[in-house]
């Protein structure tokens, strides 16, 4: 019924999305033998594309808007990009607090920014919450990325929805105070100065770990082995999601890739190819089971979204540049 | 309201060729083409929205500071080590010089965010940080000092040769030729250089960015794109553009003060200076160390990260090469005419507005090429404009100034003679384009033309935010790979603009070794 309907109205899906990963294209195709709806591909930086359809305004041709990290998400969300759409698959595929309660944009793959730590220079027990990377024994250990990183700016935001904004401030203090380096602009080197131990301590996504332990390259898989993952309670999640945009013309295309994109089938593919995590559980990954389970913060991705701005000027405040 | 008779008020030629009036009019086409867009975006900016009035902001301060150091850093070193390599491999004879003067141009092959993210990749395998001003004004120099090579040499080559020989055969040294007569006549072509060096300065986004130095020009994508204050992000770029105005004003001084005039490739070109023992080693140093040092830093990483190299990037490779050399041909096409254009009319017609609007028409180059893609695309959509063509608009406007800086530079050394001689001769505008100028213009025109090739093979914002579905090119994805710290992945990509730069360059030859 399904396939008939596909074959009446074939049609074409267009996507904008802040991913790229070649593997996505296998499957975009898989949804095309599927359905019979062609996608087409635009990826860009996220910023850049939420700017871009905010200029295109109604002629654009984009249908489906996938965006890395919630932040980017709910201002998309405020710039009145997506249409609402409801869909009882996509509200059973996807948790509650991984998906916009006006069904505007729905969660993909999850992603966490677990603590990593070098063994040999700073006890792993000594770090169970975030908190704990403000404490003075890390003082000249702790490395960061700069603010500029949306990553970060999303786990400030965590961090002040559940203590509240005093607590926030004081961290944050703490955290710039036990940063002694220079801010790093990516995760990857960062995670390199762990295992080298110019740094003790640090903060990062948990795929960089994994692509450097699958590195090809010997040298940065030894560096990678001596990084040790501690999962804090809770830890914070971000997500990579899709919604449909308000000025698409092929709405119900777009909703269905969208259906097709967070199924627990293709999901698993969505996460795969960067080493995140599917909507639930910890999947099949082997680098990541490796890594052990953790307890998801509570908070949902709008809520992220909306304390975006005021994280980021309490952490210009305290200095964090 | 300017009169006609003012508009058409005479430079330095005594006749002017006829039919000028539809130069002219094409003249403020392209001035008006290239202003639209962005004149467009700061009316939008500055008078639509929010009634708010337009602050710097927090990092405001910072962000002009961190590019006026770049520019100042940048602009001194490119100046130095881009003239003494012009002077050295266009004047002087050495083991390799023929090779070296080819190889300067390789440097701008490298896209400099693919150099920092290289170096940054490198240098933490080795636990040694690359981070901070220093390292960037190193690396911004490195992608950008073939400008001024480029330009230098082609005025110490063609320029005052007579000079040169008659200071030689007055027993001055090479040294001394070089402080009193070469530079002040290459000054206005080193001037171009560096001015166009500093503006690609101010635009730099990827690098600076990678190596964590505040910039206006990430200052303006901020404000604009994560803040959402289009009035904060138009009062940066005005700053930005300030600093360009700067920097084009300082280039025409120096450029009017040292006014010669001499006939292109009319002198048979011979090093004059033969190098010998110890001067020629470092001559053969000075010249081989840039390219060697853009080839080297990818060139390690390829190396010693070879088993990340990926082979599944390969075969896309073809597609993305096949759109990058189609835009980039286009773009150069329609480049050139217009700054051949501009050129022409700033030649025959100096009235001030006139030579205000070529001016004016340059600007483009300063503003960062997202700011003008949001230009372009709020433009675009009411006009109903296809993305390529608004790409190819973009493209046009932003390395107008690259084309034309040469051209005018070139223009100036052109004694107006010979113009006045192809006009008594009957010839119409046209004419003496056609059968004067672009004969003996062939070697600035050409070093325009492959500025502007390799600039749109690498140009990454534009071609980012501009492209339609499906239409990735070379650029596009070694920055997608890059920024999602593959470094691997976007190698091979990375590899192909380099290859496409060397062959850029290789056509050059020819015109360079002239004889």
């Amino acid at each position: 019924m399904a396939l008939a309907q596909a074959q009446s109205r074939p049609g074409e899906v267009n996507v904008y999305s802040g991913r790229h990963y070649n593997t996505d294209k296998a499957l975009y195709a898989a949804f095309t033998r599927r359905t019979g709806i062609r996608v087409n591909l635009l990826e860009g930086k996220d910023d850049e594309l939420i700017q871009r359809l905010k200029s295109e305004g109604s002629n654009s041709k984009a249908d489906l808007l996938v965006l890395v990290d919630a932040a980017r998400l709910v201002r998309a969300q405020q710039d009145n990009l997506f249409r609402p759409i409801s869909s009882r698959e996509l509200n059973k595929d996807v948790p509650a607090n991984l998906r916009d309660p006006g069904g505007r944009w729905y969660a993909l793959t999850r992603r966490a920014r677990p603590v990593m730590v070098n063994a040999a220079l700073v006890n792993p027990r000594l770090i169970r919450t975030y908190a704990d990377l403000a404490r003075p024994e890390l003082k000249g250990k702790l490395c960061l990325r700069n603010r500029a990183s949306v990553y970060n700016q999303s786990l400030v935001a965590d961090e002040l929805v559940r203590r509240g904004a005093p607590s926030t401030r004081l961290w944050l203090r703490g955290l710039v105070a036990n940063n002694q380096q220079p801010l790093f602009t990516s995760d990857t080197p960062m995670l390199r100065a762990v295992g080298q131990g110019q740094c003790g301590v640090t903060i990062a996504n948990q795929y960089y770990l994994a692509r450097l332990l699958q590195s090809d390259n010997s040298a940065d898989r030894a560096v990678a082995q001596k990084v040790r993952v501690v999962w804090p309670d809770p830890t914070h999640v971000n997500v990579t999601a899709g919604g449909v945009t308000r000025s698409s013309r092929n709405p119900d295309g777009a909703r269905r890739l969208l259906e097709f994109l967070a199924s627990p089938t293709s999901g698993e593919g969505y996460a795969e190819a960067n080493n995140e995590y599917p909507l639930r559980g910890w999947g099949n990954n082997p680098t990541l089971r490796a890594f052990g389970t953790f307890k998801a913060s509570p908070v949902s991705m709008q809520q992220l979204g909306q304390r975006n701005r005021e994280a980021v000027q309490l952490m210009t405040q305290a200095g964090w540049n | 309201m300017r009169t006609a008779a003012q508009l058409e008020a005479c430079g330095p030629l005594q006749a002017r060729p006829a039919g000028r009036q539809g130069l002219i009019a094409a003249a403020a086409v392209i001035s008006l083409l290239a202003l639209l867009p962005l004149f467009n975006l700061f009316w939008q900016a500055l008078f639509n929205g929010s009634a708010s009035t337009p602050a710097l902001g927090v990092d405001g301060a910072d962000q002009i500071r961190g590019t006026l150091l770049l520019v100042l850093g940048e602009g001194l070193s490119g100046a130095v080590l881009g003239t003494a390599i012009g002077w050295l491999t266009a004047m002087c004879r050495f083991p390799g010089r023929r090779w070296l003067r080819v190889a300067q141009l390789l440097p701008m092959a490298v896209p400099a965010y693919l150099s920092s993210a290289s170096l940054i990749d490198w240098g933490s395998h080795h636990g040694l940080r690359i981070h901070g001003i220093g390292w960037t004004i190193a690396l911004m120099t490195l992608a950008n000092y073939s400008y001024v090579v480029l330009l230098s040499t082609e005025s110490f080559g063609i320029s005052g040769l007579r000079l040169l020989e008659a200071s030689r055969s007055l027993g001055v040294g090479p040294w001394r030729s070089f402080f009193r007569v070469a530079l002040p006549i290459a000054l206005p072509a080193v001037g171009a250089g560096v001015a166009l060096s500093a503006m690609e300065v101010v635009n730099e986004l990827g690098a600076v960015r990678l190596l964590g130095v505040p910039s206006l020009s990430a200052g303006i994508l901020d404000r604009w794109q994560i803040d959402g204050d289009p009035k904060g992000a138009a009062l940066l770029s005005l700053v930005a553009l300030a600093i360009v105005a700067v920097l084009v004003a300082v280039e025409r001084r120096l450029r009017q003060r040292s006014r010669r005039w001499s006939l292109a490739g009319s002198s048979a070109q011979q090093p004059l200076w033969v190098l010998q023992g110890w001067r020629a080693w470092l001559a053969l140093l000075v010249c081989a160390l840039p390219p060697l040092a853009a080839l080297l830093i990818p060139g390690l990483w390829v190396i010693e990260g070879w088993q990340n190299l990926s082979v599944g990037a390969f075969r896309e490779l073809l597609p993305l090469a096949a759109r990058s050399l189609g835009l980039a041909l286009a773009a150069t096409g329609i480049t050139l005419v217009a700054a051949l254009l501009l050129a022409v009319v700033r030649r025959w017609c100096s009235g001030p507005a006139l030579q205000q609007l070529s001016f004016v028409a340059g600007l483009g180059y300063a503003v960062p090429g997202s700011v003008l893609a949001l230009g372009l695309i709020v433009l675009g959509g009411p006009l109903a404009l296809g993305p390529l063509l608004l790409l190819l608009w973009g493209y046009g406007d932003r390395f107008l100034a690259v084309s034309k800086q040469g051209l005018d530079a070139a223009f100036e050394r052109l004694p107006p003679s010979v113009d006045e001689a192809a006009i008594s001769l009957g010839q119409s505008w046209q004419g003496v384009l056609q059968r004067v100028h672009l004969p003996l213009l062939r070697g600035p025109l050409l070093v325009g033309a492959l500025l502007v090739f390799v600039d749109v093979v690498k140009e990454l914002p534009l071609t980012l935010s501009l492209r339609p579905f499906d239409f990735d090119t070379l650029a596009v994805r070694v920055f997608q790979y890059a920024s999602d710290e593959r470094v691997g992945a976007a190698m091979a990509p990375a590899l192909l603009i380099m290859l496409f730069g060397l062959i850029a360059a290789a056509a050059l030859i020819p015109s360079l070794e002239r004889r």
